[in-house]
C-alpha cells in the first residue's frame, strides 16, 4: 500500500490522466444514467410506481394492452387467487382547457382497487405537472368522446404513461368514452394462472409499452459501452504502466518482495484512482440532478449511484488484473540483464 | 566454516536444435565470513554461476546447501523468503527502485525481509548503515538525482539493511569509474569484514582482486582454478 501511494506521488501526471479520464467517463455514465431514468419515469411512471407483482392480459392481445379486454369469469379467477387484485384499463386521449386547448392525456380507470386513485363520475385527477400548465382543481375540462365536463378534483406526483400526463377518471366515464366494459389489465402482488392470460412481471409489462424498450435498450447500450469502455482504459492503461515497470517488478521480485505485493499495490493504485475520480463525478450529476430544467426528464437515485460506483471498482479490477497478469511473467534474471537506475 | 555448497551444477540451455552446456559439474564452497571473487573471461558461466547459486536461475543438475540444508528442493515460496532474509543482492546496476527514496528503499527492504523493529529502531538502523555507506545526506533523493557511484552504495545500502548471512554481487563496479570502483569496493570488503557477511563476487576487474579472500577462476563452464 505504501509503495502504491509513493509510485502515484512520484508520476503524479500519468495517474492524474487516468483520474481524470475516469472522472470523465463516469460522468457521462452517470448523466446517461440518470437521463434513463428520467425518460423511463417519464414513460412509464404510472406503472414503475406500482409494488412488484404479475401484470395479465389477454393472451390474444399479443403483448399490446389496447386490445387486451379480461372478461368477466377470469376476473372471479384472479379474485379467487388474490382478493386484493385490481382491474385497469388505460387509452390515450387528450382533454381541452376552458380556451379549448387541448393536452395529450392517458386516460386511466381501475375497479378501485388501492393501486390507483380513486375518483367519482364526473371528476378526473390528474398529473401534476398539468397544473404548471395552468389547470387547478375546481377547473373544468371537456373532451370530444364525453358528453359532460370533467371536473379536476385534484392531482398526483409522478404518474406518466407512455410520455404523457395521466388523467384518473371514474369507470363509467370510461366506459361512455371508449365504449367498452371490459377492463385492459389484471394486477395481483403474487401470481396466479389464469386460462386465457399471460403473466407479465413488472419489467415485461414496461416493455409491452410501445417505445419503453426501444428508448431504454438504446440508452442502456450507451451505458454498457462506456463501462466497456472503462474496463479497456483501466486495462490499457495499466497495460502500459506495467510494461515500463518490468524490471522493477524483476528487481522487486530478485530482492524477494512478493508476487501478490505487487498485485496489492496495482489494485490499491485502481481503488485508488477510482474513487477519487468518482467523488467529483457523483457530485456533479447530483448538480445536474438538482437543477435539470423541467423539460429535462433526468432521475439519478442513489441505487444508480451506488450501482455505478460498485461497477466501476469492479470493472477497474478486473482491468487492472488482466493487464497485471504481465506481473507473473516478470523475471528477475531478465530485469537484471536489462540495465537500469 | 562451510556457509554455502554448490555441488555438481550443470547448467545446459537449448540453442536451436542442439543443447549447450554453460555450467560442467561445478562445485562451489563458500566459507563463512569470506570474500570469494569469481574471475574469468566473458561467457565462463561465472554470472550464470552466481545466479544459480542465488536461486534467481534453475540449474539442470546439482544441488544446492545453505548452512547444511538442501535448498534447491525447496518451494518458490520458500525460496524467495530465503532471498528475501539471509540473501543480500548488488548488481552491475545498482536497480533501485524509481519512485522511492535512498532511505524508503532501505524501508522496503526491512519489511520484505520480515525484520521485527519498531518504526525508530528501523529509522535508526536506516540512518546507521546510511552513515556507514556515507549517503546518509541522500537519505531523502530518488535515484534519478544520484550519480552512478552514489546509486550503487545506495544499492549496497539496500543489501545489507536486513543483515543477510550471504551478499550476491554480480560485477558491482562494472557500471562506475576506477575511482568510485575502488570506493564501492573497499565499501563491500569493509562490510563484509565488520558484519561477518559472507560475499560471492563476480567481476572481470583484475584491480578488484586484491580486496577478495579467495579467487577463483572458470574457463568453459568450469572451475579451473581456486
Amino acid at each position: 500500500m505504501k509503495m502504491a501511494w509513493k509510485e502515484m506521488k512520484k508520476f503524479k501526471l500519468r495517474y492524474l490522466i487516468l483520474g481524470f479520464i475516469v472522472f470523465l467517463i463516469s460522468i457521462l455514465t452517470m448523466s446517461i444514467s440518470g437521463l434513463a431514468n428520467g425518460l423511463s419515469d417519464d414513460n412509464a411512471s404510472l406503472i414503475k410506481h406500482m409494488p412488484d407483482g404479475t401484470f395479465y392480459m389477454s393472451e390474444d392481445a399479443e403483448d399490446n394492452y389496447s386490445f387486451s379486454a379480461i372478461e368477466n369469469e377470469q376476473e372471479e379467477a384472479l379474485a379467487a387467487t388474490d382478493e386484493n387484485y385490481t382491474l385497469f384499463s388505460i387509452q390515450m386521449g387528450e382533454i381541452n382547457n376552458a380556451d379549448d386547448k387541448k393536452f395529450s392525456t392517458a386516460f386511466v380507470t381501475s375497479d378501485g382497487g388501492d393501486y390507483f386513485p380513486n375518483v367519482d363520475d364526473g371528476e378526473i385527477i390528474l398529473d401534476r405537472s398539468l397544473e404548471d400548465e395552468g389547470f387547478s382543481v375546481g377547473d373544468k375540462v371537456t373532451n370530444g368522446l364525453i358528453e359532460d365536463d370533467l371536473t379536476i378534483s385534484g392531482f398526483v406526483d409522478g404518474q406518466k404513461f407512455s410520455h404523457t400526463e395521466a388523467g384518473f377518471i371514474n369507470e363509467a366515464d370510461f366506459q361512455e368514452m371508449y365504449r367498452t366494459d371490459a377492463f385492459q389489465v389484471g394486477f395481483t402482488e403474487g401470481e396466479a394462472d389464469v386460462e386465457g392470460l399471460t403473466n407479465y412481471s413488472n419489467s415485461d409489462f414496461l416493455n409491452t409499452i410501445p417505445s419503453y424498450s426501444a428508448e431504454q435498450m438504446s440508452l442502456n447500450m450507451i451505458i454498457v459501452f462506456l463501462y466497456v469502455i472503462s474496463a479497456l482504459l483501466f486495462a490499457i492503461f495499466f497495460y502500459m504502466i506495467n510494461v515500463q515497470k518490468m524490471s522493477t517488478f524483476g528487481i522487486l521480485k530478485a530482492i524477494g518482495v512478493k508476487q501478490s505485493s505487487l498485485f496489492v499495490m496495482m489494485w490499491a493504485q485502481m481503488l485508488f484512482i477510482t474513487v477519487i475520480s468518482l467523488i467529483p463525478a457523483i457530485a456533479i450529476s447530483l448538480i445536474i440532478n438538482a437543477v435539470a430544467p423541467e423539460g429535462m426528464p433526468f432521475f439519478l437515485p442513489t441505487e444508480t449511484i451506488i450501482f455505478a460506483v460498485v461497477a466501476f471498482i469492479v470493472i477497474g479490477f478486473v482491468g487492472a488484473t488482466i493487464s497485471g497478469l504481465q506481473i507473473r511473467k516478470a523475471e528477475p534474471l531478465q530485469a537484471i540483464n536489462q540495465g537500469g537506475m | 566454516m562451510a556457509l554455502f555448497e554448490l555441488t555438481n551444477i550443470d547448467k545446459a540451455v537449448k540453442n536451436g536444435n542442439r543443447e549447450e552446456k554453460i555450467l560442467n559439474d561445478v562445485d562451489l564452497t563458500l566459507n563463512e565470513g569470506e570474500l570469494t571473487a569469481l574471475t574469468g573471461p566473458s561467457g565462463s558461466g561465472k554470472s550464470t554461476l552466481l545466479t544459480i547459486a542465488a536461486c534467481l536461475q534453475n540449474k539442470t543438475n546439482g544441488s544446492i546447501s545453505f548452512k547444511g540444508k538442501k535448498i534447491s528442493e525447496k518451494n518458490d515460496g520458500s525460496i524467495r523468503k530465503l532471498r528475501a532474509e539471509k540473501f543480500g543482492f548488488v548488481f552491475q546496476h545498482a536497480h533501485l527502485v524509481p519512485f522511492l527514496t535512498v532511505g524508503e528503499q532501505l524501508a522496503l527492504m526491512l519489511d520484505t525481509a520480515n525484520v521485527k523493529l519498531s518504526k525508530e529502531d528501523k529509522n535508526n538502523k536506516i540512518n546507521k548503515i546510511l552513515q556507514a555507506v556515507d549517503m546518509y545526506k541522500h537519505k531523502n533523493s530518488y535515484p534519478e538525482n544520484l550519480s552512478g557511484g552514489e546509486r550503487q552504495r545506495a544499492a549496497i545500502a539496500r543489501a545489507i539493511i536486513h543483515d543477510p548471512e550471504l551478499l550476491f554481487a554480480d560485477e558491482p563496479t562494472a557500471s562506475i569509474d576506477s575511482k568510485r570502483s575502488e570506493e564501492v569496493m573497499a565499501l563491500i570488503k569493509r562490510l563484509s569484514q565488520d558484519l561477518g557477511i559472507t560475499v560471492l563476487m563476480v567481476t572481470h576487474d583484475m584491480d578488484m582482486l586484491e580486496y577478495a579472500d579467495r579467487r577463483i577462476e572458470m574457463k568453459d563452464g568450469q572451475i579451473t582454478k581456486g
